[in-house]
């Protein structure tokens, strides 16, 4: 009994282990709704729960059978105005929780008013990362991977889609998640608030490396660079329109000494799967269902691998030169490069900032 | 006034059978009893429930901590798949079958269930589909699409051989399920005992009539879903493929409108026992016991509307989430009204706390907290953030282990003395209960705690730091406690089968029929036809002055089913069709098992009805 308190603000989120996926931290529209409903029932549940556990005890304690006493019980049957009662007052509780909840099931799937500006991207899982085409805006046209960046305090509509099997896309802090099915494209609205860093990972067993699918969704401020923390650190963020700029630029040619790690991603046939915007010969793929992230600026990312590893060469070296070893069954083949020659594109890639 | 021992006045008749029945390992396998299939089904059980342990404990051991490499990719993914599909279709499923053959005819003072021989093929069905399922395991590797089977991750394009077993011995599953639920529905409305009105029919019988229409009306839909991924895994058809005009959400639905109904067929069976077992150890009738059952069969009908809410993220509009999630939360009402009626029964009474009452009493409130995060999900603004999280984990886990499994573990404390004639040890009953209780609770408690913090479900490694480390670790501790406990009571089983105290008909008490014959009960079940005045025919006899106890019948009187081996024939036959399409992938001539699997079931079912019983 006494456990139970203390229980209870465990679940109300009272441990000292940092919670940098905390779903009860919105930081958009739809995450309020979810969390208001999560503390509107966990108050409700609790008293409950209370109520239920203290008349239990209660009983236990109280008709505990006397050493002795072989006597019956009084013999009741029931209680038909007790068996009215709280069939009524639970029927009353579930009707003034499901008017609300319906509510805030329209709102959840409201649509954008398409008068104004919205930003709108295609989300595609894939075994085992996330594509984002965007489609409406200043950053129409750009494609980048598992990292999602929007601006804040701006209408967005994601539609989700995937290129295999089921998939989730989830980011615990902006809020609820939907299914990227295969042959569907659904909706998914929201106005992100904060700036920040937030990780997010599929929620849909996908498959052998469901585990290792994971994605980064970055808020930009709209206007002038903010400081935001991540994981402790200080984190620069430029603004929205900034990181567009910058990203729908063209890859530019390595420098002299990076050109052998070039040659190798072609010879390697890397290309087959991954584009670099601008540079020839690294554009011949077409974007397929198969295809693998588009690398024109994979040294600006975060992470490499579905947000798996921290983006550094030796991580790219250690993924390129064998995937499987990464991520379990990874599409990507292993023995494409050799170790020495994985450090060499390594050190290219990271240069594609 | 008279007591249990005044039945025992008469010799036991020797009953009339066609064929008398085989001794040893052939009686076992030819018998239609069903007591000895109700054996069956509950050692199967027990075995499966040791096995799916095992393989929680193992994944657990890989989520102790963070970035480990012990079972990693589908080799964790094979393990979630068979624990799940394992606890819930070859561990609580025969389970709940074991107490349903071996109780219901007793409770509704019958001599065996309508149809002696179909209870068999049930029973060789389901043994056959367990092995198959399993099987996956020497033939190629497990089933790791999950335990809900999703298309198109379980179709033939993403290979994972372990999924033609899952299908396989699924099918064969859901045939030995709606078998067994025509039978048992046809035994409990046409063959209770003179007296024996609906409303006097024990609660646990009435919950297991329930279950068998959930499950004579649920398998069709999941059926026909396996056979579309049989379809496609052996000849290549797309019913679940988007590209072809096939659609993924047709296998979501299908599951699910199979998929919640069985939740209630895992859960409705345990909520009997304990409304069965409170009231022996409180003194007193249960209260409100009609409220008790019609909510239970209110649960039964609603249970077929709300499968919609494990499909919120799916995308199915906000219209259909919003019926669904209205619908859901209708639920918790009958729910709260069954928890409010076993507090009214303990309310009042002389209450003791043998190791049967303490696993009821304790299911109340951990019944409670997995109904009340339940409430939670029915909210669809707020499941958005919890569905495939460990919120959901912890909800099911309490319900299934803190609400079925150890209403269940109540049910095998209060009947075994009635199926082997011995008590068991109280005193290691309640060293399993405490640490059972202890270890669900170090478990599944942490794991609400991880879904807030964003944990998904089914992940195989997790990074160090997203503040899931002390919550993971605790879930593998627990696993320990709950894993001591279960062996304890096997131990328990297994000793006190030779050196347990004699039990005598009515150890606890108790109030319905079957505590009336002898333990064991004879294969005839009752020398005399019970007469039934109340829903309490055996307090009746102890409370009452004016109550005659029945005369035996004569022998001659006594008609029992012979023995038989067409159930097992048939259920061979069934087995091998279903082996020729599994293994079809291996070698195309091995169409010709199927082929000679259909003559078996033909010839088998011709022999079967025109055999003598």
């Amino acid at each position: 009994m006494a456990a139970l308190p203390l229980l209870l603000a465990w679940l109300a989120g009272c441990s000292s282990e940092p919670a940098p996926r905390d779903t009860h931290a919105p930081v958009s529209d739809n995450g309020e709704i979810s969390s208001f409903f999560y503390s509107l029932l966990l108050y409700l549940d609790a008293a409950i729960l209370a109520i239920v556990v203290a008349v239990w005890a209660y009983a236990l304690v109280k008709f505990k059978k006397q050493a002795g006493d072989d006597t019956l019980p009084e013999q009741s049957h029931g209680n038909m105005k007790l068996e009215v009662i709280w069939t009524a007052i639970p029927t009353l509780i579930v009707v003034a929780i499901t008017v609300p909840m319906l509510v805030g099931v329209f709102q959840m799937s409201k649509r954008h008013d398409p008068n104004q500006p919205v930003v709108e991207v295609d989300v595609t899982g894939k075994q085992w990362w996330w594509e984002f085409d965007y489609k409406s805006g200043s950053a129409a046209g750009l494609h980048t991977a598992n990292e999602l960046h929007l601006p804040a305090d701006t209408a967005v509509t994601l539609h989700m889609t995937s290129a295999d099997v089921i998939h989730a896309w989830w980011v615990p802090r902006l809020g609820g998640k939907r299914d990227a099915n295969p042959g569907r494209n659904y909706p998914m609205s929201f106005t992100a608030k904060a700036p920040g860093i937030y990780d997010g990972q599929c929620a849909e067993l996908c498959g052998s490396s469901h585990a290792l699918m994971g994605t980064k969704l970055v808020v930009h401020p709209l206007a002038a660079e903010v400081e935001v923390d991540y994981k402790g650190q200080k984190v620069k963020l430029e603004s929205y329109e900034t990181w567009v700029k910058a990203q729908l630029q063209p890859a530019k040619p390595p420098v002299a000494e990076l050109e052998k790690g070039l040659k190798l991603f072609k010879e390697r046939t890397c290309p087959s799967c991954h584009l670099i915007n601008g540079l020839e010969g690294t554009d011949i793929a077409a974007r397929s269902a198969t295809s693998g992230p588009n690398l024109t600026h994979v040294g600006s990312r975060m992470a490499i691998a579905a947000n798996t590893l921290v983006n550094n060469p030796e991580n790219i070296a250690k993924w390129i030169s064998k995937p499987s070893a990464v991520k379990p069954g990874s599409k990507m083949p292993d023995g494409l490069v050799t170790p020495e020659d994985a450090k060499t594109i390594a050190a290219f890639l990271s240069s594609l900032k | 006034m008279a007591s249990v021992a005044d039945f025992a006045q008469a010799q036991a008749p020797v009953y009339h059978q066609e064929r008398p029945a085989k001794s040893g390992l052939v009686d076992w396998l030819t018998t239609v009893d069903h007591k000895k299939i109700g054996i069956l089904y509950g050692s199967a059980g027990l075995f499966w429930l040791l096995i799916g342990g095992l393989e929680a404990l193992l994944f657990r051991l890989q989520l102790a901590k963070p970035d480990q490499d012990l079972f990693i990719g589908n080799q964790y993914n094979g393990l979630v798949t068979m624990h799940a599909t394992t606890m819930v279709f070859l561990a609580v499923m025969p389970m709940i079958a074991g107490f349903s053959n071996y109780f219901v005819p007793l409770m509704i003072g019958a001599r065996d269930v309508a149809f002696p021989r179909l209870n068999a093929f049930s029973w060789y069905t389901f043994l056959f589909g367990s092995l198959v399922i399993n099987a996956s395991i020497v033939f190629a590797h497990f089933p790791a699409g999950g335990w809900t089977g999703y298309a198109p991750l379980s179709t033939r394009a993403y290979g994972n051989d372990g999924m033609d077993f899952w299908w396989a011995g699924l099918v064969l599953l859901a045939i030995s399920s709606m078998v067994a639920g025509v039978n048992f529905v046809v035994t409990i409305l046409n063959m209770r005992a003179p007296g024996m009105t609906l409303m006097r029919v024990p609660v646990l019988a009435w919950m297991m009539l329930v279950i068998q229409f959930l499950l004579a009306f649920s398998f069709p839909p999941v059926a026909v879903g396996l056979i579309f991924l049989a379809f496609d895994r052996t000849f290549g058809a797309v019913f679940y493929e988007s590209a072809m005009g096939g659609d993924p959400h047709l296998w979501q639905h299908l599951f699910w409108l199979f998929g919640h109904p069985e939740v209630y067929v895992l859960i409705l069976p345990s909520m009997g026992i304990v409304s069965e077992v409170l009231p022996v150890f409180a003194r007193r009738p249960l209260f409100g016991q009609h409220a008790v059952i019609f909510s239970g069969v209110f649960i039964g009908f609603v249970g077929f509307g709300v499968w919609g809410h494990h499909m919120f993220t799916a995308g199915m509009g906000p219209i259909a989430d919003a019926v669904f999630a209205a619908t859901t939360a209708v639920i918790a009402i009958p729910t709260g009204v069954k928890i409010f009626n076993w507090l009214g029964t303990l309310w009042g009474g002389k209450l003791t706390f043998p190791v049967p009452m303490l696993f009821a009493i304790s299911f109340i409130p951990m019944f409670t907290i997995g109904g009340l995060s339940g409430v939670m999900h029915a909210n669809a603004p707020l499941d958005l953030q919890q569905h495939d999280s460990y919120f959901v984990v912890a909800h099911f886990h309490y319900v299934l282990v803190g609400g079925a499994l150890q209403g269940l573990f109540s049910g095998i404390y209060f009947y075994f003395p009635k199926i082997t004639g011995k008590m068991l040890s109280e005193g290691l009953g309640k060293a399993h209960f405490w640490l059972f209780l202890l270890g669900m609770n170090i478990t599944f408690w942490p794991m609400h705690d991880l879904g807030n913090r964003g944990m998904p479900r089914r992940i195989f490694t997790y990074p160090a730091d997203a503040g899931w480390n002390f919550d993971n670790m605790l879930g593998t501790v627990g696993v320990f406690f709950m894993a001591a406990g279960t062996l304890l009571m096997v131990y328990n089983i297994f000793t006190s089968m030779k050196n347990g105290k004699t039990a005598g008909r009515d150890p606890w008490d108790a109030n319905t029929l079957e505590w009336m014959t002898e333990s064991p009960p004879p294969a005839h079940n009752f020398d005399f036809t019970p007469v039934v005045f109340s829903e309490r025919p055996l307090f009746d006899h102890k409370h009452s002055e004016d109550l005659a106890i029945p005369v035996p019948h004569e022998a001659e009187q006594i008609h029992m089913p012979s023995y038989s081996w067409k159930p097992l024939v048939v259920a061979s036959g069934a087995l091998l069709v279903i082996l020729g399409l599994l293994l079809l992938n291996l070698a195309p001539m091995l169409w010709l098992i199927s082929v000679a699997g259909a003559l078996t079931v033909v010839v088998g079912i011709y022999q079967w009805v025109t055999e003598p019983v």
